[in-house]
């Protein structure tokens, strides 16, 4: 463990991430993870500070925990996984004593609270509804493709479908016909319904501390679920202005005073903003892992920073780089999905490798023949992780991906 | 180098740098990741590592960074953490099958090992001889690499990694010199071969490869000379009949047509190439299961018998005749050679093994016996044709059995001490074992039942050994494990009580240690020294040779003279070498006996009077490094006759390797 320094919080990450880890080892905090007991064993052969617990839905244990975390001197809980952001809002009310940190926590946890909460806060947001089961998704299909002029026959708009309380891509359909709607299984309600906007779809992690952002990345996506990069290009880079107002709005509407978020959001077509969701914790998809290939310092790190109260100004200035003119080029990925029904082995294409934009990979050979159906978005097999100076490029790049295949 | 598909075609030399830049920010990043996490920092510096060997000058830029990885944890929680337990004849394996980020592990590891080998690195886990002897059996296992054109096999199986893994057999062959790299590897295997282990397979794997070579026009082998002829011409073609190679099925019809003085050149061209190598070619069985049926009279020819096998296979020729039968095969080439080995050695005379024997052909294997004999050795013939060969061998060759790449030395030391002293009791332990698939043994009259017991010292199946050590390790390691739970709470070694209990009678009673147990210190190591003198130094135990091998400990160090652990061991004699110097010829249950124990103490497994497969020390060096022997209570010698001078030499030996700090 690097040296830590007495003046600023102890924390305790909430969930188990050898990545995070690894980053908040090497930070000046000291800290403790909370995760559970699967990875007490790991966690003693290797002298990382431990306390097991299960996070199941929350419960009257929360207390239990934010017990044990304020006798062992724990000021910030830090999570990790959609599945604990509640508990560490939780466990953040008792230790910082302050009550509302909970009930923020359960407004990032439910996607249709979430979406209420931003319109009464006079963002906008697409035209939503909450669905119990696939009755409901029928019938906001239909009205929403009624509203459309569509006749019967005419193909559909689709609509989006997102399970309430599952992280980013899992959980997130796309449905187009009643058929799809057959396929979602009972676990997945309750869920938010969305009308889908044709436009612009990214997302942000943004760093905030005592209410203020103090670094803004914008994560382009070239393909939702396929392909990121970071920093976005000049064309999109160009709302930054526009997008910070959105986010400071957002600020507000969720009365953040520290910590990481992950909200999303769409331009439409006429240049307006609309909010997607936003989440309060680690971003799926590597966006950490981009933002330290392309700016060099570690996002863990990062996030830690601005959940502690005891941060500084001057040691958070000197923390963060400047968006976009520091980077040290683009960063992308690419998830990689089987796109043949039978693979029996895994080969990066040569065309890929030999690109000068390319990196490296974590693709591992198929472990059975059989690809199973792509249910929602979500289960991608590997990252191929691509670097380059031009953003535009970097676009062509992850796009030709999608024609090839690196599972055969 | 370029794809043309792509348009983009960059200088190789561009690429490398570019790559090369983005290695060391990988490397660098793995550096500063904590241990507990390396595994999720290593995939760029793999994947990296893995473009860069297929570039030209690729391998040359990783091999003046393998400190660097090593140092950054590349190879942190694998396998190659450990080089010293790597083993070479896996190698092409791993090349072949395993997933592109362990093959390239393997290649980076590789590179390593040239590295120390080459002296450009230290590594405190392997000797730079080691390293060395490791890189020439890789380059030996894998010479098609360096030579011939890829095949389409290993096309296919190599995949994305056929250019880099060329490219680094490549840059290996040019550090060690293109000249000798032939030379070195016959040398290699020449070296092994002399210690006559029983398992050959990877010494019959790296002769094929230098096969192949010879036969391709293309290549260069003047320099191979008359070694590599012999080696290659013992396995393929020894004999006349053979020469060109002809195939099973054609040798097999050209027997039919030979008259009797072919078949005689014939059986004695197959007896020359198998006592001068050890090898046995596939075409012998064929030749010697033609004429037991059709000529057993040219049965010892074909066997290379003195008048002692001779008169041995005469006076049990139908056992012999039925051997030849039910064991000798083609997949069971070997077996010949253990065959001709345990004739010489007249054990047939004794009254047990005949009946012994024909109990053995006629044992029915327990199934799940079968099973991991046919899991090791396949389906080609019944299991019990595999333990038939495998008993031949063993009682052939009892210093031939190796412990595999098994934590099991003390099972594999028992079974030779048995094959070698007391052949009837160990058939007797194959029977139980092989039948019930379970044996007794007992502890001071308590009766000790391996099926009833938990497991030993061994994990997972045994790896490369022989049928008897597959039917029989299994239950003498758990049954050796168990007798040491018998011992808990006595002062001392547990061995002074298992070693005698374990392998019989002749083991003597009386034990000493150099050390204290509960302190690991030396404890009277002068009266210590002396003991071992007066019991085996004919000249200090009344001019008497060593007369049932004996269990010993020692303290095996490294090349660095550094202590890395204790091994079991077996004296077997102790005599005067052909320069008149006093050395002790031991057992050792490592597969390959020649081994550098540091500050001088080099391992003799020939040229010093062994016989194959002894290990020899001059006894000074010998002692120095023994922690453990054991004696006759009422056969003390004459300890007083040794000089201060010699037991201080001994002395300053330990003193100066395992013993430093006791």
């Amino acid at each position: 463990m690097a040296d830590t320094d007495p003046n600023k919080s102890y924390v305790a990450l909430f969930g188990w991430s050898l990545r995070a880890i690894a980053g908040v080892a090497k930070f000046n905090r000291k800290y403790v993870v909370v995760a559970p007991s699967w990875a007490e064993q790991y966690a003693k052969e290797n002298d990382i500070p431990f306390i097991a617990w299960d996070f199941e839905r929350l419960n009257e244990r929360s207390w239990e925990i934010a017990k044990i975390l304020q006798d062992e001197g724990v000021e910030v809980a830090v999570p990790l996984y959609e599945e604990t952001v509640e508990w560490a809002g939780a466990v953040n009310a008792v230790l910082q004593n302050k009550p509302r940190l909970l009930s923020q926590a359960m407004l990032f946890r439910d996607k249709a609270l979430m979406k209420r909460r931003a319109q009464l806060a006079g963002i906008r947001v697409g035209i939503f509804e909450e669905a119990h089961d696939r009755v409901d998704v029928v019938r906001f299909l239909k009205r929403v493709n009624q509203t459309l002029l569509k006749l019967d026959g005419d193909p559909n708009d689709p609509i989006h479908f997102k399970a309430f309380d599952k992280a980013g891509c899992l959980g997130h359909r796309v449905i187009r016909t009643v058929d799809d709607v057959e396929n979602i299984s009972d676990d997945e309600f309750p869920a938010l319904l969305e009308s889908h906007l044709d436009g612009w779809e990214f997302a942000c992690e943004v760093f905030i501390h005592n209410r203020k952002i103090r670094f803004l990345n914008i994560s382009e996506y070239v393909h939702l679920g396929y392909s990121v990069f970071i920093p976005a290009s000049p064309k999109l880079e160009a709302y930054r202005e526009q997008i910070t107002r959105e986010i400071e709005k957002l600020i507000e509407a969720f009365d953040i005073d520290y910590g990481l978020i992950h909200p999303e959001y769409f331009i439409a077509n006429d240049g307006v903003m609309y909010f997607g969701e936003v989440a309060y914790r680690v971003p799926g998809g590597n966006a950490f892992e981009l933002m330290e290939r392309a700016y060099g310092f570690n996002a863990y790190q990062g996030q830690v920073l601005v959940m502690d109260p005891k941060a500084t100004d001057e040691e958070i200035e000197a923390f963060f780089p400047k968006e976009v003119v520091d980077a040290k080029g683009h960063a992308g990925c690419f998830l990689v999905y089987p796109r043949r029904r039978v693979v029996s082995e895994m080969q990066i294409p040569e065309e890929t490798e030999n690109d000068p934009y390319f990196e490296y990979h974590d693709l591992a050979p198929p472990l059975e023949q059989k690809v199973s159906k792509r249910a929602a978005f979500g289960n991608h097999w590997g990252t191929c992780y691509f670097f380059g100076p031009d953003a535009d490029r970097m676009k062509e790049v992850l796009l030709e991906q999608e024609e090839r295949d690196f599972y055969t | 180098m370029t794809d043309p598909s792509t348009g983009a075609a960059e200088d190789p030399a561009v690429t490398l740098e570019r790559l090369t830049g983005r290695f060391d920010d990988c490397l660098a990043r793995l550096a500063d990741t904590p241990a507990f996490a390396k595994h999720t920092a290593k995939g760029g510096v793999i994947d990296y590592g893995r473009r860069i060997m297929g570039l030209p000058g690729g391998p040359a830029v990783l091999y003046d960074r393998v400190a660097t990885m090593e140092e950054a944890g590349i190879f942190a929680g694998t396998d190659w953490d450990h080089p010293e337990i790597l083993q070479a004849p896996l190698a092409p394996n791993t090349l072949r099958t395993a997933d592109q980020s362990t093959a390239t592990l393997e290649c980076l590891s590789e590179l390593r090992l040239l590295a120390v080998g080459q002296g450009d690195y230290f590594h405190p886990a392997i000797s730079s001889e080691q390293a060395r002897h490791f890189v020439s059996q890789v380059l030996a296992l894998n010479l098609t690499f360096l030579f011939s054109a890829p095949s389409e096999a290993d096309r296919v199986a190599l995949g994305r990694l056929a250019k880099p893994v060329r490219n680094l057999y490549a840059f290996i062959a040019e550090r060690t010199g293109y000249d000798n790299i032939i030379g070195s590897l016959i040398a290699e295997i020449e070296r092994i071969l002399a210690q006559r282990p029983i398992m050959v397979d990877d010494v019959k794997a790296m002769v094929t490869q230098i096969a192949i070579c010879m036969a391709d026009a293309s290549i260069d082998t003047a320099a191979a000379g008359r070694g590599a002829d012999r080696l290659v011409s013992a396995l393929f073609g020894p004999t006349a009949g053979c020469r060109e190679d002809p195939g099973i099925q054609v040798y097999a019809e050209r027997l039919e047509t030979m008259d009797v003085h072919m078949l005689t050149q014939e059986a004695n061209g197959f007896a020359r190439a198998m006592h001068d190598t050890g090898l046995v070619s596939p075409y012998h069985p064929v030749f010697l299961r033609y004429v037991a049926y059709q000529r057993p009279d040219l049965v010892s020819a074909a066997l290379g018998l003195s008048s002692t096998g001779r008169d041995g296979f005469l006076c049990y020729q139908q056992l012999i005749l039925r051997l030849i039968e039910d064991a000798v095969h083609v997949e069971t080439a070997q077996s010949v050679y253990g065959l001709a080995l345990m004739l010489e050695r007249g054990i047939l005379y004794v009254p047990a093994i005949g009946p012994a024997l024909w109990r053995q052909i006629f044992l029915p294997l327990h199934p799940a016996v079968e099973q991991s004999i046919a899991a090791t050795f396949g389906a080609a013939r019944p299991a019990r044709v595999f333990l038939l060969a495998g008993v031949l061998t063993v009682l052939g060759q009892p210093m031939g059995v190796g412990q595999g790449n098994n934590p099991t030395c003390q099972s594999a030391r028992a079974i030779s001490m048995w094959a070698y002293t007391d052949p009837d009791y160990l058939l007797q332990l194959i029977a139980w074992a092989a039948r019930d698939n379970t044996l007794t043994m007992h502890f001071e009259g308590q009766p000790i039942t391996s099926s009833e017991l938990q497991q030993g010292l061994m994990a997972g199946p045994l790896l490369d050994v022989d049928a008897v050590s597959i039917a029989l390790v299994p239950h003498l390691d758990r049954v050796y494990i168990e007798m040491g739970r018998h011992t808990a709470g006595r002062p001392g070694d547990p061995h002074r009580w298992i070693n005698a209990e374990f392998h019989g009678w002749w083991v003597g009673r009386g034990c000493r240690l150099a050390i204290d147990v509960p302190t690991g210190m030396l404890e009277d190591f002068d009266g210590f020294v002396r003991q071992f003198y007066a019991t085996y130094h004919p000249y200090h135990n009344g001019n008497q040779p060593v007369i049932h091998p004996q269990p010993a400990g020692i303290a095996v160090t490294d090349s660095a003279a550094r202590f890395i652990g204790w091994h079991a061991i077996a004296i077997y004699r102790v005599g005067l070498d052909p320069s008149g110097g006093m050395r002790v010829y031991f057992y050792n249950p490592n597969n390959d006996g020649g081994q550098d124990w540091g500050d001088g103490v080099v391992v003799s497994t020939d040229g010093n009077g062994e016989r194959f497969g002894e290990s020899s020390l001059p006894i000074a060096q010998f002692a120095s490094r023994l922690y453990l022997f054991h004696f006759d209570e009422r056969e003390r010698g004459w300890p007083e006759t040794v000089t201060a001078e010699e037991v201080q030499t001994v002395e300053d030996f330990a003193r100066r390797s395992w013993a430093a700090a006791r």
